[in-house]
């Protein structure tokens, strides 16, 4: 015998929504492309895109979503000054994340990497990563978004993902989660880049790419 | 009556932690009781983030947590059980919403009044508590350490309702998969390098 509480749940929008989600939408497809060039450049190999998504869903959700619960996980967060407000997370499987230090170190396996080499690599990695998702995002809307310095820890998924959903769930049932995944030499990268942007931030955003685009 | 005697389902599940293998995937384990028989694990049940499962069966409920806390409840006299995955403090911060286990205060009382549904009886009940990290050391510089908030939460609902709190592995800045024997009421709380701990 047993009880389940009752998850499921849909978002209802309106048409205004779904035109400003266009729009984050294809600002973040301008973001991401320009982070995977360079990507790209730092590891000398292919680095596709997908089609960005945007998920406008009840945050406490999201693990089910992705069901990568108890996977060994490296995530690196950085955060948009105050101002704007907004957590910037990006993932990588664990044996992936070491499997790109490697070549940012350029050392031929993963069993020569260190933990100081393995962290420096792959905080440059989102520094350069990220740095050039907000540049190209800021250059359109004349906006300037500046991160703070990375951290990075090493987690299952869940528990590195779960900080992030808990703050979305203090200022709204629903949480509007930008996603984007990288593919390495045509392979999935097995790399989420999670932006949770703020109200503040979205509106600005939108706001700004609307008057850019005279709409 | 009889229940399966099964020792820890993790026991041996930890693999010796070499330099470059503290990070492996977590795999179902068979468990040998040395007390009696061979037993396969028992059956996981996965309880989802602002989620609660309470059960009589001899399952082990499951969930993962950094700053969330697992409250697990436990009637050992009628080896029932629940298991609560809350993500915040009180019902009444932030927006509301009818998820009883989404916050402490809500959670407790649900689970409690679960048990008691399934059991039909106002027994004592024990509580084991495992979370409430903060992942993100900086993240405290905006005035988020929800995994502190939430800890004391927990404590003060637990109180409130005269459950005694039996054991608790709580803070730090690690994750946590918890699994609730509700044939023994053993939790084991496992770190993502293989370490365990019971409670």
């Amino acid at each position: 015998m047993s009880t389940q509480i009752d998850v499921n749940a849909t978002n209802k929008t309106t048409q205004d929504d779904e035109i400003n989600l266009g729009i984050l939408r294809e600002l973040g497809s301008i973001g991401a492309g320009h982070a995977a060039t360079s990507l790209s450049d730092i590891l000398q190999q292919s680095i596709t895109i997908d089609v960005p998504k945007i998920h406008n869903v009840k945050p406490y959700l999201i693990p089910q979503f992705y069901n990568l619960h108890d996977v060994p996980t490296t995530g690196i967060l950085l955060q948009l000054n105050e101002k704007y407000g907004c957590d910037i997370l990006l993932t990588f499987e664990y044996i992936e994340a070491r499997k790109i230090a490697a070549m940012m170190n350029m050392v031929s396996s993963v069993d020569e990497l260190d933990q100081t080499m393995e962290t420096s690599a792959l905080q440059e990695l989102a520094n350069i990563l990220i740095g050039s998702f907000l540049t190209s995002i800021s250059d359109f809307v004349g906006v300037g978004l500046m991160p703070t310095t990375p951290q990075m820890v090493t987690d299952t998924f869940d528990a590195i993902i779960d900080n992030f959903l808990v703050k979305q769930s203090m200022v709204s049932d629903n949480a509007l989660i930008f996603e984007t995944r990288f593919k390495r030499n045509g392979e999935d990268a097995k790399s989420i880049l999670m932006i949770f942007p703020t109200q503040e931030l979205k509106d600005l955003l939108v706001e700004r790419s609307k008057s850019m685009m005279g709409v | 009556m009889l229940y399966l005697s099964v020792g820890s389902n993790l026991n041996g599940a930890c693999k010796p932690m070499s330099k470059r293998g503290a990070y492996q995937q977590l795999e179902p384990q068979i468990v040998i009781d040395a007390n009696t028989n061979t037993h396969p694990q028992l059956e996981e049940v996965r309880v989802d983030m602002a989620g609660m499962k309470v059960d009589s069966r001899p399952v082990e409920l499951l969930t993962s947590v950094g700053s969330c806390i697992g409250i697990c409840l436990y009637d050992p006299a009628h080896k029932c059980g629940g298991l609560a995955h809350i993500m915040l403090p009180h019902s009444s911060q932030g927006p509301l919403e009818p998820l009883p286990s989404k916050y402490a205060d809500t959670a407790v009382p649900a689970l409690a009044a679960g048990i008691r549904g399934m059991t039909g009886v106002e027994a004592k009940l024990s509580a084991k508590i495992a979370g409430g990290a903060n992942m993100f050391a900086n993240t405290t510089a905006n005035g988020l350490d929800i995994g502190q908030k939430n800890i004391k939460a927990v404590r003060e609902t637990l109180a409130l309702h005269k459950i005694n709190l039996a054991a608790e592995d709580v803070g730090g800045s690690h994750g946590r998969r918890i699994n609730f024997n509700l044939v023994s009421g053993v939790i084991t709380v496992r770190l993502h390098n293989g370490e365990t701990k019971k409670l």
